[in-house]
């Protein structure tokens, strides 16, 4: 089906919303745009990331049928390209 | 099918790789063999890049080295856990018109479904997705917007609003849900109670779908070691 593009209803919230969305915070302005728009923010969340050096090795994500230990710990040792710790917590 | 649709349905800001779902025919296989050299992408790992693999319901790894996109991870599957076959997710499948190509994205409800898993990340993912949904709908909703938020809904407030508004579509749907009663007699705590049983229950059966395909990639994981390793 074609996405529906265009902006939402009154450009703004039925009643009834939970308060994290009636405060109009970081979740309903998300939601309130369409999604070209959300594609291009997210774009350029990705650029800043990288630019900022992140990386895009996946995350250590222990609860996916995919994880493999072995290779998270390979990612682990080659370290991250950018980023450097420059503090780290007792553990 | 992931993060990316995630992304475009208004559930996540932003995500580090790209998950697709093929047929996993010979010819399209080919085809996805060629976008994949055009992004200098390789397969990490277990499986290999095999139709065998695909068709068992593995998924296939790729990542990518072409300039623009190094490091980016593609991952491949022809089969998702509680959804039907490649020709029916197309069918219902949404576009999204750029302006200078069309993305295919899996349909909200089908995303909704693929969702379902055992990762603690995925539940709070479903939540916003139809909380995004919901925002975005126009008002009167139609009955299949009604009717989708009642199989979906995991905000408690929402499920004892649209019960008080939808009472007929919702002892027609509590026929499936039971949860929904709750919501008819505005029983908040209660729908949320029987929202994370209802969560338990899902993460329970993605865990015994998963079990004897997670056997299976510990097996080629220890073949592809053993390989690597070469005679002893």
């Amino acid at each position: 089906m074609p996405c529906d593009d265009t902006r939402p209803p009154n450009d703004g919230l039925p009643d009834g919303l939970p308060d994290r969305l009636l405060d109009r915070g970081e979740w309903s302005e998300w939601y309130a745009l369409t999604p070209l728009e959300r594609l291009e923010e997210s774009s350029k969340l990705w650029h800043a990331y990288l630019e900022l050096g992140g990386s895009l090795d996946p995350e250590p994500d222990t609860q996916s049928p995919f994880f493999d230990p072995e290779e998270w710990r390979a990612i682990a040792l080659d370290g991250r390209p950018g980023l450097r710790v420059v503090r780290r917590s007792g553990v | 099918m992931g993060g990316q649709a995630c992304v475009l349905y208004g559930g996540a800001e932003f995500s580090r790789d790209t998950d697709l779902v093929v047929v996993a025919d010979a010819d399209n296989l080919a085809r996805l063999a060629k976008a994949a050299a055009d992004l200098d992408a390789h397969p990490i790992a277990v499986p290999p890049f095999e139709r065998q693999f695909l068709e068992e319901g593995l998924a296939v790894h790729f990542r990518c080295r072409a300039p623009g996109v190094a490091g980016m991870r593609l991952d491949v599957m022809s089969r998702v856990r509680g959804l039907p076959d490649f020709e029916t997710l197309w069918r219902r499948r949404t576009t999204i018109d750029t302006g200078e190509q069309q993305i295919e994205v899996l349909s909200l409800p089908d995303l909704v479904t693929a969702k379902k898993t055992q990762r603690d990340k995925d539940w709070p993912m479903i939540t916003r997705l139809i909380e995004a949904h919901w925002t975005q709908t126009p008002r009167p909703a139609a009955d299949a917007a009604v009717d989708f938020w009642l199989r979906e809904l995991r905000t408690p407030a929402l499920l004892v609003r649209l019960a008080s508004e939808s009472p007929d579509a919702t002892r027609r749907v509590a026929v499936q849900r039971p949860l929904l009663i709750a919501a008819l007699t505005g029983d908040e705590a209660g729908v949320a109670r029987l929202l994370r049983e209802e969560e338990d229950r899902e993460r329970e059966a993605d865990r015994r779908y998963w079990a004897p395909l997670r056997s299976r990639l510990e097996g080629l994981r220890r073949e592809h070691a053993d390989r690597r390793r070469g005679p002893s």
